[in-house]
């Protein structure tokens, strides 16, 4: 086993044992998954730079030294040829893209195997292990031994030569053996993500390489941020012919979030057709239906046959993003019904699409929330869903692969409005962004000077009962604690309907608080006593801590349930404002029923 | 999709490519920064101002080729050093880089809590917020807003030349201190010169400026536009400093009045200049640290992970980018608790995260001439003739007075 980073420096001796020079590089030949090594490259006296034929001349190799099989004067020189590749060149201390692990890594040493005489790559170390090996041999044997104590070892994280793609050298002229993974062959949307992990500079490189097709893929699943920049970067004209590659949904989507001289300029170099149908997209408002369907949709008429619809399919499923249902439309592209892929198949040829057209079709408005449209789609499980404007004309399909989009989307916005902070935001406002993100700092910190106003309020009952002090953390959490709970379970709960009528949920609520109050304020009681306050203490906080808990968890779960239930449209406050708020209720509530039982309880 | 929106014009496309030289010029007014130049004013007067006229081409220099090196690679400074130098003296500057940059935070929190503790809050309270809104700023921010972020409290930096003009100096003599040099035989002058120009180029702002340009994706073909933004802020960082100085200058040199650091120069402004000039520089004071306690822990954390090849940048999260979030969150939090140890002696960490800057500063300029001098990293965009004379001058005249410095840190004349 050789280490490139062990190997570099070390001298190179000719047959008569005279050192001629010391190791700066090794080349291979890229044609294999081994790739073997072909050329040796060394620096000879005054740092004059050699390379020879490993083959040829290249006796031995251990780890001292690498021996030649001739003198010195024998050596015949050779030039590196173009498809190989230097070792410490090109790819040591170098980015390279794992492609099997679709990540963006740091080459920090490369490891290499001897088998009769030739020297062949066995991969790219890309792990801990590399850089200390790199700093010092010893560093990297002292900490693995150390890492062995405790019964675990330092993993080796190799990367073969066939899943390795270079970002500073274009290897597009190089002939790469028939296994080798570039990374334009993974799939688009793993392209995407290993895009996303480069600079823009290196992202712009990349997209050089790809084609037309392969470029649309692959914008098509970037995110919305990277999408202008890539646009940025490319020239107008191969943006204008990947744009027109990508489906028009897609591209309308790139377009709209770009500058409007930028995006005018694209549209221009676009055919006629294409930018007629994205500009008309672009005209329908986001997040509605017509923000999310494709134009492009297969249309038939009753009088057709199915032979003559297969055949028309045959000619545009090329174009067209989804052939499940083909959509039956009579005049002016007016929606009638529906057949799908299934009953084409199943019927003959001669059939008449009206003798099996489905005339009851579920069709979206083209104002529709996107969010309710992909909610039918999952209900009905539908792989597409046409839209129509008010007089039923077809506008588009959208199709289910938008629709998966658009619930990921939602259920982060859902989850965003528990957590209160908001992933998503208009890129152009940060002033609101700082508020929305830290918004519950701001509440918290005006909330804590509230509670230690509160506190100063209550000083001389504070005082007289330091006990009362002692319950305080528990009563704040346990007020959190509730109301978190129970926005959960309504969240859970979703729909008003399925909830239980106000009545009866009022009763659980306060038998279930009586029950939780009465434990706390008997644990809290037998604590007291038994460090050994006296017994007007331990009944005035027992109490105080009992009835805290009776009164948080009654309010804390009938409070978001009412505002639920006037409000309809759902709970509009973010769960940390209402559980801080909770904390506060919760500290006042027990401080005012300390401060009364101490006043008028006496034994 | 939205509409098109005909609002978006060209200004835009060059308001996008500003900010990296502004926002990094601006986090090098830090607190240590302002501290050094309300000393430098309160002791000498406008004595040092024609040092920071003369700081300040220098300066350019040094952030310009940062910034050029940044936008023809595309990668930042660690990982060119990785890539043209090998593992071993990236591990060293990194480890160098790290150490300066937790103790120059340490620094930046100790300029909030003096700045809070000048509005009556306890540090015990300011420090910790601080760190919190910091390091939710950018775990749970993208780098486009962050950015904004921190170049609204630039903005902030304003708010000295304001100060300025309330101590009403004498601007005469404003002018004449600027143009002509002036020295003051002694071993304190020399020891806040060396202060001066050790806070103006510090080895980080190197590494920020470039990162910043690589993460806004600015190509060399909008080189002009972000050279432009690179020494617009430096001129803009050195103006402030020269106000800071002539603020000092005019109201606490006169009344002799001996301060050490930033928090103590704003509260003696009170009596002298009247209770907003203190406000107007406790504010600014803040709004530096705060935003040089962001950006500090962020350098860090680039430059180590793109050099060792761990997956860094803002919009990961953890699981995606551990190091780098793990890093940032370390170094916040392990400053702002520093700051609440009580009975600390700031005085021995400004020390030391100035003689670490020290440290570094040569080896990093010498790697970056070699660098941008290679044509097979720099292409045709290698250093010209002129180019590489001024910056060899700067380097060697930056050398020089660490090298001065950490001899007198360590002989005890600091």
């Amino acid at each position: 086993m050789f280490y490139l980073t062990q190997m570099l420096g070390k001298p190179v001796v000719d047959a008569a044992g005279e050192t001629v020079g010391t190791i700066s590089d090794v080349a291979i030949a890229t044609g294999e998954v081994f790739p073997r090594v072909t050329s040796l490259a060394f620096l000879g006296p005054d740092k004059t730079p050699f390379m020879l034929s490993w083959r040829k001349f290249v006796a031995d190799v251990d780890d001292e030294h690498v021996a030649l099989n001739a003198n010195r004067a024998d050596l015949r020189f050779s030039y590196l040829q173009p498809d190989e590749i230097l070792l410490h060149r090109d790819l040591l201390n170098k980015q390279i893209v794992d492609t099997q692990g679709m990540k963006v890594v740091r080459v920090n040493d490369l490891k290499l195997s001897e088998s009769r005489n030739q020297l062949r790559l066995l991969g790219a170390e890309v792990g801990a292990r590399g850089i200390l090996r790199g700093l010092a041999p010893w560093l990297e044997r002292g900490i693995d031994r150390v890492v062995r104590v405790f019964g675990k070892s330092l993993p080796e994280n190799l990367i073969a030569w066939n899943y390795m793609d270079l970002l500073d050298r274009d290897l597009s002229h190089v002939q790469l053996s028939v296994t080798h993974k570039r990374l334009h062959e993974l799939h688009p949307a793993d392209v995407a993500d290993v895009l996303e992990q480069l600079s823009a500079a290196q992202r712009a490189r990349v997209f050089e390489h790809l084609d037309n097709t392969q470029a649309a893929l692959a914008m098509a699943e970037l995110e919305d941020e990277f999408q202008a920049d890539v646009i940025d970067d490319l020239g107008s004209q191969r943006a204008s012919d990947i744009l027109e590659m990508m489906d028009p949904d897609d591209a309308a989507d790139v377009i709209g979030d770009l500058p409007y001289d930028k995006a005018e300029a694209l549209l221009r170099l676009m055919g006629v057709e294409e930018s007629g149908t994205i500009r008309r997209l672009l005209g329908y408002r986001e997040k509605t239906a017509g923000g999310i369907m494709t134009p492009e949709v297969t249309t038939v008429t009753e009088e057709m046959s199915l032979g003559q619809v297969i055949e028309q399919l045959r000619e545009e499923a090329a174009d067209n993003e989804s052939i499940y249902y083909i959509y039956v439309v009579e005049g002016d592209a007016h929606l009638t019904g529906v057949i799908s892929l299934r009953d084409l198949v199943i019927s003959e040829p001669h059939t008449l699409v009206g003798d099996i057209v489905h005339h009851d079709v579920f069709t979206a408005d083209v104002d529709d929330d996107q969010e309710d449209v992909a909610d039918l789609m999952s209900k009905y499980d539908l792989l597409a869903m046409p839209v129509v404007d008010e007089t039923g004309k077809l506008l588009g399909i959208v199709t289910v692969d938008d629709a998966l989009d658009v619930l990921e989307e939602e259920s982060a916005e859902d989850l965003a409005l528990a957590t209160g902070s908001s992933r998503s935001f208009e890129a152009s406002d940060a002033w609101s962004w700082l508020g929305r993100k830290s918004g519950w700092i701001t509440v918290w910190a005006v909330l804590g000077v509230g509670a230690t106003m509160l506190l100063n309020g209550f000083k001389t009952t504070l005082q007289s009962v330091v006990a009362i002090v002692f319950f305080i953390p528990l009563v704040i959490r346990l007020a959190e604690e509730i109301s978190s709970h129970s926005l959960a379970v309504l969240i859970d709960a979703g729909d008003p309907e399925d909830r239980p009528p106000f009545l009866r949920r009022l009763l659980i609520d306060v038998l279930v608080g009586t029950g939780l109050g009465a434990v706390s304020g008997f644990i809290a009681f037998g604590m007291l006593e038994a460090i050994g306050e006296t017994l007007k203490v331990a009944v005035t906080v027992a109490g105080s801590v009992g009835g805290t808990v009776l009164v948080t968890t009654t309010v804390g779960t009938l409070v978001p349930y009412i505002a639920l239930k006037k409000d309809g449209s759902g709970w509009r406050a973010p769960s940390v404002l209402f559980s801080t708020g909770m904390a506060a209720i919760g500290l006042a509530v027990y401080l005012l029923l300390a401060a009364y039982l101490n006043a008028n309880i006496s034994f | 999709m939205a509409k098109l929106t005909p609002n978006k014009t060209r200004l835009l496309a060059v308001l996008a490519i500003i900010g990296p030289g502004i926002i990094a010029a601006s986090a090098g007014n830090d607190s240590g920064g302002i501290s050094t130049y309300s000393v430098a004013g309160a002791r000498y007067g406008y004595k040092m101002l024609w040092m920071m006229v003369l700081m300040t081409p220098a300066f350019i220099i040094i952030q310009e080729m940062a910034g050029r090196m940044g936008a023809v690679t595309g990668k930042g400074l660690a990982a060119l050093i990785r890539e043209r130098f090998g593992v071993r003296p990236t591990f060293v500057a990194m480890l160098l880089l790290l150490a300066s940059n937790a103790a120059t935070t340490v620094a930046e929190f100790a300029g909030v809590a003096a700045a809070m503790e000048l509005f009556g809050v306890s540090r015990l309270l300011s420090v910790p917020i601080a760190a919190v809104v910091v390091w939710l700023l950018v775990v749970r921010g993208s780098y486009r807003n962050v950015e904004k972020v921190l170049l609204a409290l630039s903005s902030v930096f304003i708010a000295y030349i304001v100060s300025a003009f309330m101590a009403k100096p004498d601007w005469l003599a404003v002018g004449h201190a600027m143009v002509v040099p002036t020295v003051v035989p002694e071993v304190g002058f020399i020891a806040l010169a060396i202060g001066l120009t050790g806070t103006t180029i510090a080895p980080w702002m190197q590494f920020l400026v470039q990162s910043n340009i690589v993460d806004k994706g600015t190509s060399i073909k909008e080189w002009r536009i972000a050279r432009f933004d690179i020494m617009a802020g430096a001129l803009v960082a050195n103006v402030v400093a020269i106000f800071i100085i002539i603020t000092t200058g005019a109201v606490l040199h006169p009344a002799g009045i001996a301060i050490t650091d930033a928090g103590q120069a704003a509260g003696a402004l009170a009596p002298l200049a009247g209770s907003y000039a203190t406000i107007l520089f406790a504010i600014g004071l803040l709004a530096a640290s705060v935003l040089s306690a962001a950006v500090l822990p962020l350098t860090a954390s680039y430059a180590i992970c793109e050099a060792f090849g761990w997956e860094s940048g803002l919009d990961r999260d953890w699981s995606e980018a551990p190091v780098f979030n793990g890093l940032y969150t370390f170094i916040i939090f392990f400053a702002a608790a520093i700051i609440l140890i009580p009975h600390l002696n700031l005085i021995a960490i400004m020390l030391v995260s100035q003689v670490v800057n020290g440290m570094m500063l040569p080896f990093l300029l010498i790697f970056m001439m070699v660098i941008i001098n290679d044509r097979r990293i720099m292409g045709r965009y290698v250093n010209g003739r002129v180019h590489n004379i001024l910056a060899w001058s700067t380097i060697v005249i930056a050398i020089s007075l660490t090298v001065l410095l950490l001899g007198m840190t360590v002989l005890g004349y600091g």
